[in-house]
């Protein structure tokens, strides 16, 4: 008898597209916007902001990377496997983590609705306007590079803590 | 409705702005690509965006048939080519990703219709729009700021 841990694993896949290397003019900026859009903003939040887009998306390479990032950076693993139910695990995180995580999901889905206001408020509470804006910013970059990986089907796995830093 | 802020990092819209740039000239078919950016646009709900890129269609020449007819693209028979139709497809799966993937046949659709250059430009113009997108929407700009 053959149990589920004696298995194989799935065999892993190619990606569609090196669109690096077929629009490097693209890669270039994206690399540049991603410098801009994390200034003035606490790394330890960023990850988070990172990995929780990124699971909406559902980017594996993505995750990938950003759950490797925030561990070798000194995050716990409890509070990255809470990420998916934060809602339920607030003392997990501080009150600008919790707002931040919230703005992340409402300008992530926005082909379901508009950003509401009670969202944005309470981000607005917690960051100064600067602060904010760049916190936008940087929630619009992370799925950037979400659409990236995932229409090109990046793949998992390979990716060693602090390689795109 | 009131603006929430019109604050952006210099830098990150210079960024943004070469991201598009870039994108938008590797495609080089600058009607097709405020097709893209349009419907985009609709599916995420960007005022801003909308009034900018219906203005610049319709100063390229993009017919006013296709501009009426983009939310049904689908439906629309006779309107848009299969070129322009493989494209579209591509815009939605890849901005509507929290509901799945990018699906393979919609994948391979866009793959047949433009080589690997073309498609990594087309990914990165879908990626520039969604990127607009959503620095318009959280900040609420108002639409009507673009000249005509």
């Amino acid at each position: 008898m053959t149990t589920a841990h004696e298995a194989p694993y799935a065999p892993e896949h190619s990606p569609r597209l090196d669109w690096a290397k077929h629009a490097p003019e693209v890669y270039k900026a994206m690399v540049r916007l991603d410098a801009a859009a994390r200034r003035g903003l606490d790394p330890t939040l960023l990850e988070l902001v990172k990995i929780r887009a990124s699971q909406l998306n559902h980017c594996a390479f993505c995750l990938d990377m950003h759950t490797k990032d925030a561990l070798a950076a000194g995050e716990s693993v409890e509070r990255i496997i809470q990420l998916g139910a934060w809602e339920e695990s607030r003392h997990f995180y501080t009150e600008k983590e919790l707002a931040a995580i919230e703005l992340t999901e409402a300008v992530t889905v926005i082909t379901d609705s508009f950003v509401p206001d009670e969202v944005y408020e309470r981000a607005a509470e917690q960051f100064e306007e600067a602060e904010l804006a760049q916190l936008i910013a940087a929630i619009t970059v992370i799925n950037a590079w979400n659409r990236f990986g995932v229409s090109t089907r990046m793949v998992p796995g390979h990716y060693k803590a602090g390689q795109h830093k | 409705m009131t603006v929430r802020t019109r604050l952006l990092d210099r830098e990150v819209g210079r960024a943004l702005s070469s991201v598009s740039a870039a994108a938008k000239r590797g495609l080089g078919d600058p009607a097709l690509a405020e097709l893209v950016v349009i419907r985009a646009s609709q599916l995420n709900h960007c005022a801003f965006c909308l009034d900018m890129h219906l203005t610049a269609a319709r100063e390229l020449g993009v017919s006013e048939r296709q501009l009426d007819m983009m939310a049904a693209w689908e439906e629309a028979e006779g309107v848009f080519d299969e070129r322009e139709r493989a494209a579209l497809a591509l815009t939605e799966a890849v901005t509507v990703l929290t509901e799945g993937f990018v699906p393979d046949q919609v994948y391979a659709r866009a793959a047949a219709h433009f080589d690997e250059g073309q498609l990594a430009h087309l990914i990165g113009l879908i990626t520039a729009i969604n990127n607009w997108n959503r620095v318009m929407v959280s900040r609420r700009i108002e639409p009507g700021g673009y000249p005509s």
